[in-house]
């Protein structure tokens, strides 16, 4: 057992862990949204909830990140956005994952 | 509505404060695009490069109170900042510490919902060792006073005179809440009057954070690369609060 090869592969297998997890809390901050001076999360729930309410209402009400109700008069432009800035953020993270699985090979 | 920028600056005999406000503006004007004060006194307002149009009010500080700081205890003046509502000429007011930089938009985001005090309360160390927070630092909830955004109003009115309250019997307030850090901090007064008065809301995503044996080797307008003991790491696009106040001398 090399031990020195291991200590490397630990420290090594660390930095891209937590290089990961700062990518993650980047992404969550980058994710964050105003709406009719709400604040919501571009995620998969708020795109999801989103989605499915406009299928039965032309307008609906959401509660926001902070537990406020906000009234959604527009749907369609309010997924559009969600949905640009869920995939921009998503792009990014994308990217640095390719870089960190090229480190760890 | 007006929106902008409000900071304390302070040069101590150990740290030129005035250098991480010049990088700080330069970030701001960058991402945030923002009207800019800046709170000092005449002996820091003269070391400053010109920057432009920026607002300077100039005040005579309080020199009382100190911090450690990398093994040693350093001067902090840090007890304007509960007169910030008096100071602020704007009605929706980012007050930020100068060690705050700023790399991407996420506060205008932010200071386009409606709020009246909104600020931290969790913090994410991008080292990854949890060197900020300690245990038991005391018996509420801690808030973050580093990036506080505020609009004027009757309740962020009372919040303000309450943390002045605070300030001035702090000896009283820190045995009530048993807070373990000895001297005055902004993060517990204003966690206090929070607490005490069931007002103000938090920023969902946590502070960005480097403590302040992390070092800060390199920088662009994106980002900054830093060192932890052999470790290597940066960040881009990314708000972070940088403990290291040597960075920017140069």
């Amino acid at each position: 057992m090399d031990i020195g090869n291991i200590k490397t592969h630990s420290d090594l297998n660390f930095e891209v862990a937590q290089a990961k997890k700062n990518a993650l809390e980047k992404l969550h901050s980058r994710q964050l949204m105003a709406y009719n001076e709400r604040l919501f999360k571009a995620d998969a729930d708020t795109i999801n909830l989103v989605s499915t309410l406009k299928q039965h209402s032309k307008d609906f009400y959401v509660l926001d990140v902070n537990d406020n109700p906000c009234i959604i008069n527009e749907p369609d432009v309010f997924l559009q956005k969600l949905i640009e800035r869920n995939q921009e953020t998503l792009n990014s993270y994308h990217q640095l994952h390719q870089d960190l699985a090229t480190k760890r090979k | 509505m007006t929106t902008g920028v409000l900071m304390y600056c302070f040069d101590t005999p150990d740290i030129n404060y005035h250098r991480l406000a010049e990088r700080c503006v330069a970030q701001i004007r960058k991402y945030l695009k923002l009207e800019i004060t800046i709170v000092t006194n005449i002996e820091t307002y003269k070391k400053f490069k010109p920057l432009g149009m920026i607002n300077y009010k100039l005040v005579e500080n309080s020199k009382t109170n100190t911090r450690p700081y990398r093994g040693k205890s350093v001067a902090w003046y840090n007890r304007e900042r509960v007169q910030a509502y008096e100071h602020s000429p704007y009605e929706t007011t980012i007050l930020m510490d100068c060690d705050y930089f700023i790399f991407s938009n996420t506060l205008l985001e932010l200071a386009n919902t409606n709020f009246d005090m909104l600020l931290h309360d969790k913090v994410h160390d991008l080292t990854g060792k949890e060197m900020i927070i300690g245990t038991d630092e005391g018996t509420l909830p801690l808030v973050w006073a580093t990036v506080t955004l505020f609009k004027k109003n009757a309740n962020t009115k009372a919040i303000f005179d309450l943390i002045k309250h605070v300030q001035e019997y702090y000896p009283h307030y820190k045995n009530l809440y048993r807070i373990r850090y000895i001297n005055y901090r902004n993060d517990y007064a204003f966690a206090i009057a929070l607490h005490q008065l069931n007002l103000g809301s938090f920023i969902p995503t946590p502070m960005a954070m480097l403590a302040d044996s992390v070092h800060i080797l390199d920088s662009d307008d994106d980002g900054v690369v830093f060192k932890h003991n052999d470790c290597i790491n940066f960040t881009s696009g990314q708000d972070i609060h940088a403990l290291d106040k040597e960075w920017c001398n140069g």
